[in-house]
């Protein structure tokens, strides 16, 4: 381990603002993932000229950098696999400008999603990304991992909403990417290329996003099915049919039970339930997405279907939804929920052998496994729930993963759809994009010659994600 | 990560339910701790963690870790948050109770006394835990039973019952906070006291441009407990010219320190004293919000300046 400059970092950020005790990097060693790894020091900076500062000293050194967010990261981004510098950023947390005019804001990266929505909110308009964690995801940490969410089949993920971007390069070098318009052609969109680079080619100081109108009217349905496969199908038939959700939402029977027992919801415990939304500012035009969402369901043999357009009923249905990850924990007292193989993609008509096949892998190796997610876009969501204090049990799910992410591939799929990649995913990663590794290494070599921005992640990570780092679970041998 | 584990046996019986916390964060936003430095090493999550490493042997029980975990104000939000239903203020307690059998005393959010304490038992009278007690030499504080409600603070005469670690909730912290607004904002009529972060209206995390703040009418200041709620605190917003002051406190049963009672005694004899010298009372008032329910209380806070802008400035 290389010996950090601590009285350079306090001259550059203040003795308040850096933290090196080993209880507090212990701290700053995991996120919401699976992995732990001990970082160096935990350094704060306030202003643009203190990140660089804080780059051409790790540059010069050759100290890796990591920047972090609100560490609600689910593949272990922000676990610092080679140590270095923890690069909180929780501290450039001001929102610049509200433009309205130009139809933009400015925010610094540490700004919470939420808190940017509540700020918007008073103009009418939303900015629309929302990943379920948006309470604690900080827009620098979502634009690293490119965070998308429920609405995201009607208004995209942040790529889409990101216009342009201040940048401190590994050099300390502060560029402009982007620009302050909706479109741009000049040249390379670097800026598009940051988004989901999960800090590996650069540390966003300043982002220009870009907003949408909260629609006047929104009408939420459920429709429950007794086979995961009608569920499945029902989704594939609702895109493919041109409806425009502005949520398609699919719950199985493993995460209505979680969502029951912690929220006491009272959904119906069936194999399948979709959530569908549609939203406008006319009544009339929702009303005939929802309808068209309705009688899809209905041929797909779907069962109590209903829709409301009241906020309480609304709120309710999203509420359990978007409570589901840490209701999962809940499940069964014996076993805990992991972020494992969490946010594979699929083709619309493959969702509903997707779902099956994900219960099937699971059952063949003794451990739970559910399939929820935004399937409007794409998007399948599994978590594991393991007993984690059995080594058989780990085993058992990196069988399951890899059989679960060779489906994916298969089927032309992919292995992230809005969590990224960190060290969980990388094995399927490298294997999805084997035959432009190669690109991706050079730019990152171009970008940062020597390797000190968030090393050890993407397709450098390690295949074998069991033993990349420490779990931050005890297991027993 | 298997290592031979300390002996903690208090806490060894949490170690399942540690590994429930799927560490979401959504904790974060309920604690004043966090909310007061954002360093994550703050927040009921890191608690978690950290009780997590000391069982598993990956955290020496040093000063800074038992710090951490003596650091609570237990308003039990995160708890209430949690939907992983993780017990997070009973697991505090087992690992403070651990650590001080090893000798680590915190003292964190832990009440102190200062030696310029007449031992007039006050405290110990007052303190809704029985944490506070006479050990035969001055008044000493339980650390495994002190909730830091501040309540302690609040009553001694002599001012020598503190809060080392206050994150924020210092009543001289408070005042300079509301006096600095006051004096600044030329739209300034009221401060507002929040009892805890759960139902706190505004942005939680960030802060908005300059241009939006500047004609705010109000400032939230949240003190951590109705029980903290001194007459000096309340009045002090009036020496800066404030309109009114709004008091938020949890409803009737629901303040583990019982301090929205004391809250609601304070503000009852404030009004009674307005009253005599002339002074409308509902310049001065107290409301009761339920966890989480910040639609109600920004309701009651548009309601408050509604009157205070009929009653115009204190002449």
């Amino acid at each position: 381990m290389k010996k950090i400059d601590e009285t350079r970092l306090k001259n550059i950020v203040g003795e308040h603002n850096i933290k090196t005790d080993p209880s507090d990097l212990y701290i700053y060693g995991s996120d919401s993932s699976v992995h732990h790894a001990m970082p160096w020091a935990i350094v704060r900076p306030e202003t643009t000229r203190q990140v660089q500062d804080i780059m051409r000293y790790a540059n010069q050194d050759m100290i890796p950098v990591t920047a972090r967010g609100g560490g609600s990261g689910m593949c272990g981004q922000t676990v610092p696999i080679q140590g270095g510098i923890i690069l909180d950023m929780k501290r450039m947390n001001k929102i610049l400008e509200i433009n309205l005019k130009d139809v933009y804001c400015r925010v610094e990266p540490g700004v919470v999603d939420d808190d940017l929505n509540l700020a918007l909110k008073p103009y009418g308009v939303f900015y629309p990304p929302t990943p379920a964690s948006s309470r604690i995801a900080t827009i620098g940490g979502e634009i690293a991992n490119n965070a998308s969410g429920v609405r995201s089949v009607k208004y995209g993920a942040t790529r889409d909403a990101v216009l342009g971007m201040q940048v401190v390069l590994a050099n300390g070098d502060l560029v402009h990417l982007g620009a302050r318009t909706r479109v741009e052609a000049s040249g390379y969109q670097l800026h598009k290329l940051m988004v989901g680079s999960e800090g590996t080619l650069g540390i966003v100081v300043e982002a220009t996003l870009s907003f949408v109108p909260i629609p006047e009217f929104r009408c939420m349905g459920v429709a429950n099915f007794d086979s995961l496969k009608d569920a499945g199908d029902a989704i594939g038939s609702i895109m493919a049919a041109g409806a425009v959700p502005s949520m398609l939402e699919l719950v199985d029977s493993v995460a209505i039970k979680a969502v029951n027992k912690t929220m006491n919801l009272g959904l119906k415990e069936v194999a399948a339930a979709l959530i569908f939304e549609a939203d406008g500012m006319v009544q009339e035009a929702v009303d005939y997405e929802i309808n068209k969402m309705k009688a899809i369901c209905k041929q797909h043999n779907g069962q109590d279907i209903y829709a409301s357009y009241d906020p309480k009923e609304r709120e309710k249905i999203f509420m359990g939804r978007k409570k589901l990850f840490p209701a999962l924990s809940k499940y069964d007292d014996n076993l805990a929920s992991t972020a494992l193989a969490d946010d594979m993609a699929v083709p619309y008509s493959k969702m509903a052998e997707m779902a099956e096949k994900i219960h099937e892998i699971a059952d063949r190796h003794h451990i739970v496994m559910t399939a929820y997610g935004h399937c409007g876009s794409g998007c399948m969501h599994t978590k594991i729930l393991m007993d984690t204090r059995r080594k058989d049990q780990w085993d058992d799910a990196k069988q399951a993963i890899t059989e679960v992410y060779d489906y994916v591939r298969s089927v032309n799929g992919t292995t992230s759809a809005e969590h990224g990649i960190g060290l969980s995913k990388a094995a399927s990663f490298k294997l999805e994009k084997s035959d432009s590794l190669t690109l991706l290494a050079s730019i990152k070599k171009a970008i940062d010659p020597h390797n000190i921005l968030n090393p050890g992640k993407l397709s450098q990570a390690p295949e074998n994600w069991v033993t990349a780092t420490n779990l931050r679970y005890s297991v027993n041998s | 990560m298997e290592k031979k584990t300390k002996d903690f046996k208090h806490l060894e019986k949490w170690q399942s339910t540690l590994a429930n916390c799927i560490r979401c964060g959504y904790c974060f936003e309920h604690c004043p701790m966090f909310k007061h430095t954002s360093w994550e090493s703050d927040a009921p999550r890191a608690k978690i963690i950290t009780a997590f490493g000391l069982l598993s042997g990956e955290v020496e029980p040093s000063e800074s870790a038992a710090d951490k975990m003596f650091s609570c104000f237990f308003c039990g939000r995160c708890e209430a948050a949690c939907s992983s239903g993780v017990p997070l203020t009973e697991i505090f307690i087992d690992a403070k109770k651990d650590l001080v059998e090893m000798g680590l005393k915190g003292p964190g959010t832990t009440s102190t006394t200062e030696l310029n304490c007449a031992r007039c038992l006050i405290c110990v009278g007052s303190c809704p835990h029985d944490a506070r007690f006479y050990d035969g030499k001055g008044i000493a504080t339980d650390p495994t039973k002190c909730q830091s409600c501040g309540i302690c603070l609040d009553v001694c005469p002599a001012g020598a019952a503190k809060i080392k670690n206050d994150f924020g909730t210092n009543s001289d912290n408070l005042i300079e906070r509301a006096a600095t607004f006051l004096d600044t904002h030329e739209s300034a009529k009221a401060i507002i006291f929040a009892c805890n972060w759960s139902y706190y209206p505004e942005l939680q995390a960030s802060l908005l441009p300059e241009s939006e703040t500047r004609d705010k009418g109000y400032e939230i200041l949240v003190n951590m407990c109705g029980g903290r709620l001194g007459a000096h605190l309340l009045m002090a917003p009036f020496l800066h010219n404030a309109w009114g002051v709004m008091a938020a406190v949890c409803p009737d049963g629901d303040c583990r320190h019982d301090g929205n009672l004391r809250a609601k005694k304070v503000i009852e004899t404030l009004r009674n004293t307005f009253k005599s010298i002339d002074i409308n009372p509902e310049r001065i008032q107290l409301v009761q919000i339920p966890a989480g329910d910040k639609t109600l209380f920004q309701a009651e806070i548009d309601t408050f300046i509604d009157t205070l802008n009929q009653l115009g400035p204190i002449r």
